[in-house]
């Protein structure tokens, strides 16, 4: 075979650099991070070959690459580096530039790479939701903020869940799941090494894998432990288990509440015994585990916000993409919370505002993630799926 | 000559139940007036005030000290009077085992082997000292003038040190102007902390500093015509473009520098093929002319290739020059001394030598680049061993972390041309894949060359020749044992310094410079006061020859590893006492035995030797075995066996010797004549990797063993009755074995036939 001709790349290593990845040309290639790590196993290891090719601006190497996937970022590597450098970060910043390029449009990704991108993409949901909030007005005669005759608030007599939500967060949610799913096979097909691979030992289909790695890595988030199962550092190592599960567990039950309620609105339009109607009254069932999760999603965020605060920042820095999902996540969660308050409060200016603010986070939340850091819901996923066809555990 | 002796044995430093009074009565019993006083001292570190008194008021001459190692505490007798040690305890008491190699367990009253031998070890030392005389001044009038050879760099730096210690300085310098190698070296690697950043040479504020000096003579287009004298009163010719200067010279600092290999070792990777493929100090010269930068520029550390195809081209000569029969045999005739030819030392060996500066000077290079393009350009580093050293590891990371310096280790396998850029095939690389690499210019490693390996820099008028000894040993490097004797060239008075001793980075040829001048300096004023500059420091006895008896055989001259005689047109010696090292290799070599130092000398081993009661009856008192052991190493690793408690043959008598090169074959023959079953010579490794202090004299002592064996079969007497063996200073375990097994021979071997005649 032909040997392949290098293209180092010194504008790739300057966009790593710029997404976190600031110390990728300290290192010298002693291969210390690699035993470091729990997760490498040792005849895969990583993250020093991830290192060289930061280094050398080798973006197909790094783009293409399952590993920076599997790293779950506990730090061990950056901690234990001789030379200061941290590949923690540095995989970090790797998987930021995929989220940045994986998939169209890219201009997106350019936009969620930087904080000057944020006005723009605050800017297109604000507009949205202020044009929907206009029209409606026009319905309530003009009247921005109405409220019935009992002095309770109905944000549905503004954002009519059957004409405006609903539809709205319908099409940004299959459009973000189909774009989202290219990404996923983009992926797949970068893993893939040329030619074909045998896999000697007992084999599971792939939704098989799938499985395994939806409850053993999202819902118990098995990995944190073997993060923290690393060698001794004599740094303190926070555990980011709890908060991250919390977190997951939130989602979990906000997402079901939703899912409730929608079969209920529009499959009450069916079956009227299941029809519900909101809003709902604040002791019911669902509305009480809405409540849950929204508590459980401001405590986990608060666990995880403040591990990022008060980490080391030499060694374990948090980048721009890190701070703008939990910035998102903090304001859906704040926003969702304060709504439902003033709406009891019957405050209906403020009410009306903050769910406005509250629809145009959770919209930034769905539309642009495949280009967030939440991508890695997908994106490793994937890669664990992948890794776990092959016989690694990952 | 001694005449009045006190001897003091330490009580508290001779154990193992021998009877001490009974050695302070054998000795006064046998030498008589010549013994003033014996004491028995409880502790010898506290009666150096009575010993004190005792020179004043009795008038002795000498002191002898019986007890510890003469290297245990000598800084606490130093008296008005020569002072002399029997070493009674590590080599003594502590050494002893019965003779049936059970262990000694010490009890009131010694055994008599042990009794004996501590007795022999005690008159040995009187005779010693009966044979000793302080010497005579060697003291000489000193020019306090340091020729600096070369103006680079080095050079510089040594002749401003030179003249900031208070010596006036004569700068030759072979260009037409000062600076050097360093006049084309765009910038830097650090010169001080922090250690980082890229320094500027600064090259005009050094040499201001030297033209503007007033006690700093300066020849420019010059070179070395002659050096003729010795240390401290050296005239030195020098060649000023065609008109010969002389200058009188107190000592040398040698900083001529290197030379670059020679592009044809490097053609295999395409250099002198291609406009494309340059040398780190070419590349350099186009940095300081602001060439325009290409975008990719690849360092290629890694020269394996062209090593490998150099091998494979020399086996093919080899295989060439077999098939056309062998060589017709060098002719020319015998006996008469060669004409002196320069050998060419250089080699590809130089490129490896090199590896480090091209380590740290391609760092830095790669940099520049980067930085001159404001980081438009890529630097590949491709290296096989990066090697940066010391504190310049803090410049490697500083010049690391630069976007455009991409490194990787990797066999580079092939250079070749393409289009318009170079190709570099690169093999088992971190990257995890073997490529090829695109580059607009290939930047290959500068071999530094040391000047000595191509040129004679001294002109050394000297009896042995106008060269340094040995270049070849260190592959025309102007070194001789770094590590024991630094900036040493075996010519005393002459130290290197820079890359002329080992390729270095400007900031470790500052320290070398500096260190040379030292070293220069304290030649220098050991002249001045006549002593020895190293080992030997401080030494003031020196060889002193009876003209009377010499033969003329030039042996000595010849021998003399410093080359510190020089001799008439008869072949009559000529001694430079400021050139010796006192280690008497002439004297070893003299077979007149008309060479001796006042306090060593044939006659006073051989008295010692004499001194040694060898009992008559083999069978059942034993053999009696002689240790003629170098003080440097041997002498050391026995004291170390001794304090250990590894024990050898109580048969054994040991006396030291500054260097197996000053054991003259007559001592072996009054050995003999005594009754000695056996003699060991026991010395320093010798051979490419040496240990002996005088660099030649185990080797040298290794060459007239055979001599010796001739002389011994003769005689009648079995030539394995004498051995060389070889000890580390460190072999302290291995030595009793040694020693053991010599002696089980001798016992198996039988009585020396001479035994009791």
């Amino acid at each position: 075979m032909a040997q392949c001709t290098l293209k180092p790349d010194i504008d790739f290593s300057r966009k790593l650099l710029e997404a976190g990845g600031d110390s990728l040309k300290k290192c010298y290639q002693c291969a210390t991070c690699a035993v470091a790590c729990p997760m490498a196993p040792a005849n895969a290891p990583y993250p020093r070959k991830e290192m060289v090719w930061a280094s050398w601006g080798l973006k197909d190497n790094l783009k293409n690459d399952v590993d920076i996937w599997l790293c779950h970022n506990c730090g061990n590597c950056s901690d234990l580096c001789p030379r200061g450098a941290n590949p923690a970060d540095v995989m970090s910043a790797a998987r930021n530039v995929v989220y940045q390029d994986l998939v169209a449009p890219k201009a997106v990704g350019s936009l969620m790479s930087k904080p000057s991108g944020l006005p723009i993409l605050f800017a297109i949901p604000a507009l949205l939701w202020l044009l929907v909030w206009w029209i409606r007005a026009g319905f309530n005669n003009g009247n921005w903020f109405p409220t019935r005759a009992d002095g309770s608030i109905v944000f549905g007599d503004i954002f009519y869940g059957d004409y405006t939500i609903d539809p709205i967060f319908m099409l940004t949610f299959f459009a973000a799941l189909f774009i989202i799913g290219r990404g996923a096979y983009k992926l797949w097909q970068a893993f893939k090494p040329e030619g074909s691979v045998a896999v000697i030992g007992p084999k599971k289909c792939w939704l098989c894998h799938l499985w395994d790695v939806l409850v053993e890595e999202i819902i118990f988030a098995n990995h944190f432990d073997d993060c923290q199962d690393g060698p001794k550092t004599g740094q303190i190592t926070h555990s980011r288990r709890v908060g991250h599960t919390i977190l997951v567990w939130a989602f979990c039950l906000l997402a079901f509440v939703t899912a409730v309620v929608a079969l209920g609105h529009w499959g009450g339009k069916v079956i009227p015994a299941i029809e519900i109607t909101t809003p709902l009254k604040p002791l019911n069932i669902i509305k009480l585990i809405a409540n849950l999760g929204a508590f459980l999603l401001v405590g986990g965020l608060a666990i995880l916000t403040f591990r990022r605060i008060f980490e080391k920042q030499d060694t374990h820095k948090s980048n721009y993409y890190d701070w703008y999902l939990l910035g998102v996540i903090w304001a859906v969660a704040l926003t969702g919370v304060f709504a439902q308050i003033f709406r009891l409060a019957q405050t209906a200016e403020c009410a009306f505002f903050i769910y406005y603010l509250h629809l145009v986070f959770v919209w930034m939340l769905f539309a642009y993630l495949p280009w967030s850091k939440l991508g890695h819901l997908v994106y490793r996923t994937v890669a664990l799926v992948y890794v776990r066809m092959y016989g690694r555990k990952g | 000559m001694a005449e009045k002796i006190g001897v003091y044995f330490d009580l508290a430093n001779i154990g193992g139940g021998v009877n001490v009074q009974s050695l302070a009565d054998e000795a006064t019993k046998k030498w008589g007036n010549l013994i003033a006083l014996t004491k028995l001292v409880p502790e010898l570190a506290k009666a150096t005030d009575e010993i004190r008194a005792d020179i004043e008021a009795q008038g002795l001459d000498g002191v002898l000290l019986c007890g510890a190692s003469p290297r245990i505490d000598n800084e606490l007798y130093r008296f008005a009077v020569p002072v002399d040690y029997v070493n009674l305890r590590e080599q003594c008491v502590l050494a002893y085992k019965n003779p049936d190699g059970s262990p000694y367990i010490p009890a009131a009253t010694a055994p008599a082997n042990l009794q004996q031998m501590a007795q022999d070890y005690v008159q040995m030392g009187v005779a010693k000292m009966q044979k000793s005389t302080p010497p005579d001044s060697a003291a000489i009038e000193v020019t306090r003038r340091i020729l600096v050879i070369g103006g680079g760099w080095t050079g510089l730096t040594a002749a401003a040190e030179a003249v900031d210690m208070g010596y006036e300085v004569v700068l030759v310098e072979k260009a037409d102007k000062l600076g050097g190698a360093v006049i084309n070296m765009p910038t830097a690697s650090p010169l001080g902390p922090s250690w980082e950043y890229k320094s500027p040479t600064n090259l005009a504020d050094k040499v201001a500093k030297i033209t503007g000096n007033m006690r700093i003579t300066v020849y420019l287009n010059a070179v070395m015509a002659k050096l003729s004298g010795q240390p401290g009163q050296y005239t030195a010719e020098i060649n000023v473009a065609g008109e010969v200067k002389t200058e009188a010279i107190g000592s040398v600092i040698l900083a001529t520098g290197w030379k670059p290999l020679d592009p044809k070792y490097l053609e295999p990777m395409g250099l002198g093929k291609s406009s494309k493929v340059v040398t780190a100090a070419e590349f350099g010269k186009m940095l300081l002319a602001d060439a325009p930068l290409p975008k990719r520029v690849a360092f290629v550390l890694d020269t394996t290739m062209a090593e490998e195809a150099l091998k494979a081209k020399a086996a093919e000569a080899e295989a060439e020059a077999a098939a056309a029969e062998q060589a017709p045999q060098a002719e020319g005739a015998e006996g008469e001394e060669k004409a002196f030819v320069k050998a060419d030392l250089e080699s590809f060996a130089h490129l490896k030598y090199s590896n480090a500066v091209n380590s740290v000077g391609m760092l830095r290079l790669a940099n520049t680049v980067c930085e001159k393009t404001a980081d438009k350009s890529q630097a590949y580093i491709l290296y096989k061993n990066m090697t940066v050293p010391g504190i310049l590891e803090r410049f490697y990371k500083k010049m690391q972390d630069r976007l455009g310096v991409m490194m990787t280790k990797a066999d580079v396998t092939d250079i070749r041309e393409d289009d318009d850029h170079m190709v570099v095939e690169c093999k088992n690389t971190l990257l995890g894949q073997d490529f090829n690499l695109e580059a607009d210019l290939v930047v290959l490693p500068t071999g530094l060359v040391p000047t000595t390996a191509k040129d004679v820099t001294v002109q050394f008028d000297y009896r042995q020749g106008p060269e340094f000894p040995d270049l070849e040993l260190f592959d025309g490097f102007a070194d001789s044992n770094y590590i024991c004797f630094p900036y040493e060239t075996r010519r005393t008075g002459v130290y290197a310094a820079g890359c002329v001793r080992q390729p270095l980075t400007l900031d470790a040829c500052e320290v070398d410079a500096k260190g040379a001048v030292l070293k220069a300096v304290q030649c220098l004023e050991a002249a001045n006061l006549g002593v020895a500059v190293h080992p030997r420091a401080l030494d003031n006895s020196y060889p002193v020859f009876n003209f009377v008896r010499c033969t003329q055989c030039k042996r000595c001259t010849e021998e003399c590893p410093f080359g510190a005689l020089d001799d008439d047109e008869k072949g009559t010696p000529k001694p430079n006492p400021a050139r010796c090292r006192r280690c008497g290799t002439c004297f070893g070599a003299c077979p007149e035995r008309v060479i001796s130092f006042a306090n060593y000398n044939i006659d006073q081993i051989g008295s010692m030797i004499r001194q040694v009661v060898v009992p008559a009856d083999f069978k059942k008192e034993g053999p009696r075995v002689l240790i003629l052991a170098c003080e440097n190493d041997a002498y050391p690793a026995l004291d170390m066996a001794g304090m250990r408690r590894k024990a050898w043959s109580p048969y054994c008598r040991i006396i030291p010797v500054r260097c197996l090169g000053s054991v003259n074959a007559i001592w072996i023959s009054d050995a003999m004549s005594k009754g000695f079953d056996g003699v060991v010579l026991l010395g320093c490794k010798y051979g490419d990797d040496y240990q002996c202090h005088f660099i030649k004299g185990s080797e040298i002592c290794n060459r007239r063993m055979q001599n010796i064996a001739e002389t011994l079969d003769r005689l009648g007497v079995q030539p394995e009755r004498v051995a060389q063996l070889e000890v580390a200073i460190d072999e302290y375990d291995k030595v009793p074995t040694m020693i053991d097994n010599f002696v089980a021979r001798i016992t198996a071997l039988g009585p020396n036939p001479f035994k009791g005649m």
